[in-house]
């Protein structure tokens, strides 16, 4: 993993996450003490029992009235105990699903505001997990663990309490005897992890193979591999099999053994109960009591044993997401900000170093080396390189997506930060490279720009970059649907309306992150127009992927590893016969027919 | 065979109508069978463990009057036990215990079984189902769906067997219990009786109306998951329009609608399950009443009463277990019906079927047709005749069919009229997006094929992809989404590799080498040229360079064969050709007079 994660101990993270959700402490002791009083429900048999045997039977006499009296209280504390349990589980329910809540909502902003290097490709994927799998660990724990540990817990506390008060020597029999149980489940979850571990593993290998199938099923076809596959598929679903099997003997140990201590605390408390006789001050009510209690005592030793491993996963989760929250927030916000001056933007980058901090390794090489330029406003630029050469970062640290490691940026001689966000977001807009539309309607993608704009708003900035043509043989125009991430609709199509989502910003620089995607000669041609357009009157940095983009710019930037090492017009470049001649000529090799 | 599927999907759907306790008892035994087809033996295996546990249960709880009659009682009441008659009575309930567990691994261990064999074989099923439809059927499915049925559902139909011997020694414990309770006192045993079946409809009762609140959850927990899954992908958009908050409180408010519903099933579970905690406690209590008249009048001994308690204590934890059982029901009744209805699906025809297969080398197609939804014409009678040994360019504007043609003439669908000719020897495709499989580059190129390494290490020389060979662990290397990266040209070249050690008459290109850069791409093309003298080569190309390759170009509008021939002379007769070569080069034009200006 690239992230960090906490290495705090389980208390400390447990301490950390309370005061991460603080709904989680508030009223506990309240919540706790009607647990008690719920548990409290659970012995109620046995000491009527006990009292019954002892008092109502007394004499070989039944006294009816006794009993009658005992079972007025028993049901009565019956009642207040299962109200008071109802209430002990919601209280916790109500408040864990607010702690979970908040724990959510502080990562949506916490991640949102994190810097873009540390949203990389191969991070996103765990931000997701953090915020939908880990929470979803910490649900699962207060759904079932957290309410164990609470009613579990103080039963078990309850009973010993009631046995001891019976009889010590018989309720120190009862421990002794039934003590190796918590051992012998220790050993037996133990092994019960490692299998389940193993045999999700070999699911995830399942579904992995399936899904080949099913997403390869043309190249399967093609290439008449199916029966392969088949095989492959079979054989690894049959290992998964027999992992769950394992897994499942292992875990049907688990209950049985509590059965038999049972039947063993059961017959030491009767054998010693026997031998200590009523000389002890030990009654037949309590004898047949303990027998009740045993049974009591045992049944939450299984599940806590599952308990304490629910609760070992949930800290993990936690300490996951608290990894999270403590991955600092992106460039942070300027306590004094200044405001930018009015009209076009100057550009400067002054002595600009960049290397990603979040891949990690010191031996990670630079992107951005003691990079300078000025960009004077309204100018437009095109910066080239080869892939890797970091003109898609030097992009985004002007667009400030990320701060330089040294040196500064500045726009219209304001340095960036000490800019305010929003008045950021309103000068200078990106077009990135492979445009991100939402789920839902072109509308709703532009006015994502710009909320609170109408129609006509849309439909001006529309005709402004001559795309109407292209708007109208929509089947919906503005409210064609463009389907999950924009596969609806065309690369081409998505660059479009990436476009017009800059365009209504109506920002003073505009930093275009050139597409490489291949698109239709129509599109192209309508893309790169309606581009011309934007660019109008708009200091421009457009990140050219294609040379033809360059030749048309003002200035040429071309960076090598980092470093800027050519700079000027495309003819003089081309005549300088450097990097740029090399790329150039290249490119016209492949064009060429 | 589930015979009325359509009306049992309807009803558990949609989770409002409450179908009667007939039906349903019905339904699951009829899905049980449906299941347990190959398996019965495992799955019975399992139920004699259960009814093992079942009886030594009733019977432990009954030892309980004579733990409290012969020796409590004597002992405490009369001074004296006979060591003889303590050493027996607990040798039995110690007995019992050993017997009553190792039932329970018998139940617990074939239930597993019974449940991860039958996921086997559905899997199984499903997979034969899934390889043995061709393309057409394939690409009108949603990958993601039939994943799901193959994956989860497989699972989900099976988890009704785990729970299942467990509820059937559930249900026979309680006949035992309730024979015993009554034999032993006829009045009390009935009134006890009377209890279970109120607190087992208590209890479905209550699990059908929390799952429903758990599957809404599920619902608001499955559209946070995508929400989330967008919103960060999309996190430069985000940034760059300065809409941190605004997605935040867009993804707070769905994660508000999640706990909503986690709170209403919190709500009712907390209240269920302390009733279900308190009433049988609260029913034991009025039992030790009635039980102490009873005991008044003779007609039982205090251990009864006992035992008769002990007994209830027992069986309140499996009935609770079993509403947990029967909740499994709904949703593996969805997942079996999933699961059948893509089993029921007729295999459909092989389209590779309806092509002749011809002697020598060459393509034929005559008058074409092929429709994605039977009314808009892809391809509108294609006419071509590919001479084998040729390369080929096919050269056409986007959506003019292209990739149609391609996959006609590879049999992967069928045209709705006309006919395709094809060498009898074979044709191999290559796709426009290189799929790679988990697996090792070897299995990636032979895909199982009978094939050397040395046939291989040559197949990749020829595709220039030689660069697997010297991957960290060779052709053993793992490659795929959890193998090592490659990029989107090495790709290609892999999975040219995989066409080429094939050895076909016919080689299909889709935009193969677009990915490559143009001087790799050219020396892929050469070397094919070189190494393939008699395959015929068809390639869909959009480069100048590459389309400059070809012997031969066709080219295709609007769904036919425009012109066909040499490249110069369509440029020179074709003015449609010319134009879209023209709008080929656009780019370059444009610079060109940018820099004819410039100078």
């Amino acid at each position: 993993m690239t992230e960090p994660i906490s290495r705090w101990s389980a208390v400390e993270t447990i301490g950390r996450g309370v005061r991460a959700a603080p709904a989680l402490r508030a009223g506990f002791g309240l919540t706790l003490f009607l647990a008690m009083v719920g548990a409290g429900g659970r012995v109620v048999v046995p000491i009527v029992i006990q009292q019954a045997i002892d008092h109502g039977f007394r004499d070989g006499q039944v006294h009816i009235r006794t009993i009658l009296v005992l079972a007025a209280f028993g049901i009565s504390a019956v009642a207040l105990a299962t109200w008071a349990q109802r209430t002990a589980v919601y209280r916790l329910g109500r408040r864990s699903e607010e702690a979970l809540y908040g724990l959510r909502a502080s990562l949506f902003q916490h991640i949102h505001r994190m810097s873009i290097e540390d949203h990389n490709e191969e991070r996103k994927g765990a931000l997701v997990a953090r915020v939908t799998s880990d929470v979803e660990t910490l649900a699962q724990f207060f759904q079932w663990g957290g309410i164990a540990w609470l009613l579990d817990s103080t039963l078990m506390l309850l009973v010993a309490g009631v046995m001891l008060a019976y009889d010590w020597v018989l309720a120190l029999v009862a421990f002794v005897v039934a003590a190796p149980l918590a051992i012998v489940l220790r050993m037996v979850q133990g092994h019960l992890v490692k299998a389940y571990d193993q045999a999700r593993q070999s699911n995830a290998e399942v579904m992995t193979q399936l899904s080949e199938l099913v997403s390869g099923a043309e190249t399967l076809r093609a290439y008449d591999a199916g029966q392969h596959y088949t095989a492959k598929v079979k054989e690894v679903s049959h290992q998964r099999s027999n992992s769950f099997i394992r897994a499942g003997t292992i875990g049907a140990f688990l209950f049985p053994s509590g059965e038999v201590f049972n039947v063993l605390t059961v017959s030491a408390v009767v054998c010693v109960g026997v031998l200590r006789g009523p000389a002890s001050g030990l009654t037949a009510g309590a004898m047949v009591g303990f027998v009740f209690l045993t049974q009591r005592f045992l049944e939450p030793i299984a599940e806590f044993t599952e308990v304490l491993d629910m609760t070992q996963t949930a800290v993990a989760g936690m300490r996951r997401v608290l990894g999270v929250l403590e991955i600092p927030i992106g460039p942070p916000e300027p306590d004094m900000p200044l405001t930018l001056p009015a009209g076009p933007l100057t550009v400067t980058a002054d002595r600009v170093d960049f290397s990603y901090r979040s891949r990690g390794e010191d031996d990670e090489p630079p992107v951005l080396i003691d990079v300078n330029l000025h960009i004077p406003a309204g100018q437009q630029v095109a910066v080239v390189g080869e892939t890797g050469s970091g003109k898609t970062t030097l992009g985004r640290i002007i667009a400030r997506m990320a701060d330089p490691s040294a040196g500064s940026i500045a726009l219209g001689g304001v340095p960036l930060t000490r800019v305010a966000n929003a008045d950021l977001r309103t000068r200078l807009t990106v077009v990135p490279q492979e445009p991100f539309l939402f789920e839902g309607s072109i509308a709703a993608n532009l006015l994502f720009a710009r909320p609170g704009l109408t129609e006509a708003d849309l439909l001006a900035a529309i005709d402004t970059l001559d795309l109407r043509d292209w708007l109208d043989a929509l089947p919906d125009g503005l409210a064609t649907q463009v389907g999950q991430r924009g596969t609806q609709l065309s690369a081409g199509e998505r660059q479009l309306v990436a476009l017009i989502r800059a365009s209504l910003v109506d920002p003073d620089v505009l930093v275009l992150d050139e597409a490489t995607s291949s698109v239709d000669a129509l599109t192209e041609v309508r893309i790169a127009h309606a581009l011309e357009r934007l660019a109008e009157g708009r200091t421009t940095i457009a990140i050219a992927h294609r040379l033809s983009t360059a030749a048309r710019a003002d200035r040429v930037l071309v960076l090598d590893h980092g470093r800027l090492v050519e700079d000027g017009t495309h003819d003089e470049l081309l005549r300088s016969d450097g990097t740029y001649r090399r790329m150039y000529d290249a490119w016209v090799a492949a064009t060429s027919s | 065979m589930d015979p009325d599927p359509v009306v049992d999907r309807s009803a558990v759907g949609e989770g409002t109508v409450v179908p009667e306790r007939g039906s349903r008892l019905a339904q699951a035994f009829r899905l049980l069978r449906a299941l347990l087809r190959h398996h019965k033996r495992l799955f019975f295996t399992a139920v004699t463990g259960a009814a093992v546990f079942a009886a030594c249960t009733v019977a432990s709880a009954a030892l309980v009057s004579k733990i409290t009659d012969d020796i409590i009682g004597p002992r405490f009441n009369e001074g004296s036990v006979r060591a003889r008659t303590v050493v027996s009575i607990l040798g039995v309930l110690i007995l019992l215990g050993v017997i009553r567990a190792a039932g329970v691994v018998v139940r617990r261990t074939w239930a597993g079984r019974t449940a991860w064999r039958v996921t086997e074989t559905i899997s199984a099923d499903v997979v034969d189902a899934l390889v043995a439809q061709p393309v057409p059927w394939h690409r009108r499915q949603s990958t993601g769906d039939l994943i799901t049925r193959a994956g989860v559902d497989a699972e989900a139909a099976t988890a009704i067997l785990g729970p299942m011997p467990f509820a059937t020694s559930v249900i026979l414990m309680i006949v035992l219990a309730g024979v015993w309770l009554v034999v032993t006192d006829v009045v009390l045993g009935l009134a006890a009786v009377c209890v279970f079946p109120l607190l087992i409809m208590l209890n479905l009762r209550y699990q059908k109306k929390v799952d429903a609140f758990y599957m809404t959850a599920q619902d608001e927990l499955g559209q946070l998951s995508s929400a989330v899954h967008e919103s960060f992908d999309g996190v430069a958009v985000v940034k760059s329009f300065g809409a941190e908050a605004r997605e935040t409180e867009r993804l707070s408010a769905i994660a508000a609608r999640l706990r909503e519903a986690r709170m209403s099933a919190v709500r009712l579970r907390s209240l269920f399950e302390s009733l279900l905690d308190g009433i049988p406690t609260a029913v034991n209590v009025l039992l030790l009443v009635g039980g102490a008249y009873r005991v008044r009048s003779g007609a039982m001994t205090i251990g009864d009463l006992a035992s008769f308690l002990y007994m209830f204590v027992l069986l309140v934890f499996p009935l609770r277990l079993i509403g947990y059982a029967l909740s499994e029901l709904p949703h593996s009744q969805a997942g079996w019906d999933r699961i059948r209805a893509l089993l029921d699906q007729p295999i459909e025809p092989d389209p590779a079927a309806t092509q002749r297969r011809v002697a020598g080398h060459g393509v034929t197609l005559r008058d074409v047709h092929f429709s994605h939804d039977g009314e808009r014409d892809v391809l509108a009678g294609v006419d071509a005749d590919i001479p084998g040994g040729r390369t080929v360019a096919v050269v056409g504007a986007t959506g003019s069919g292209k990739t149609t043609l391609l996959h006609l003439v590879a049999g992967l669908i069928a045209p709705s009229a006309g006919e395709v000719a094809v060498p009898a020897e074979g044709v191999a495709l290559v796709f426009q997006e290189a799929f790679l499989l988990a697996g090792s580059a070897r299995e990636n190129i032979t895909l199982g094929a009978p094939v050397g390494d040395e046939e291989v290490a040559a197949a990749l020389e020829v595709a220039e992809a030689s660069f697997v060979l010297a991957l960290p662990d060779g052709l053993n290397t793992v490659v795929g989404e959890r193998g090592v990266g490659l990029s989107g040209g090495q790709r290609q070249r892999l999975a040219l590799a995989r066409a080429l050690v094939r050895r076909p008459a016919v080689l299909l290109l889709d935009d193969t080498t677009s990915a490559l850069d143009p001087a790799t791409e050219a020396k892929v093309l050469r070397n094919l040229r070189a190494a393939l003298a008699d395959t015929t080569v068809v390639a869909v190309a959009s480069r100048p360079s590459t389309i400059a390759l070809a012997d031969d170009v066709l080219f295709l509008s609007g769904g036919r064969v425009v012109a066909h021939g040499r490249h110069h002379e369509l440029m020179a007769t074709v003015p449609s050709y010319r134009t879209l070569i023209e709008a080929f080069e656009h780019d370059r034009e444009a610079m060109e007079q940018r820099v004819g200006g410039g100078e």
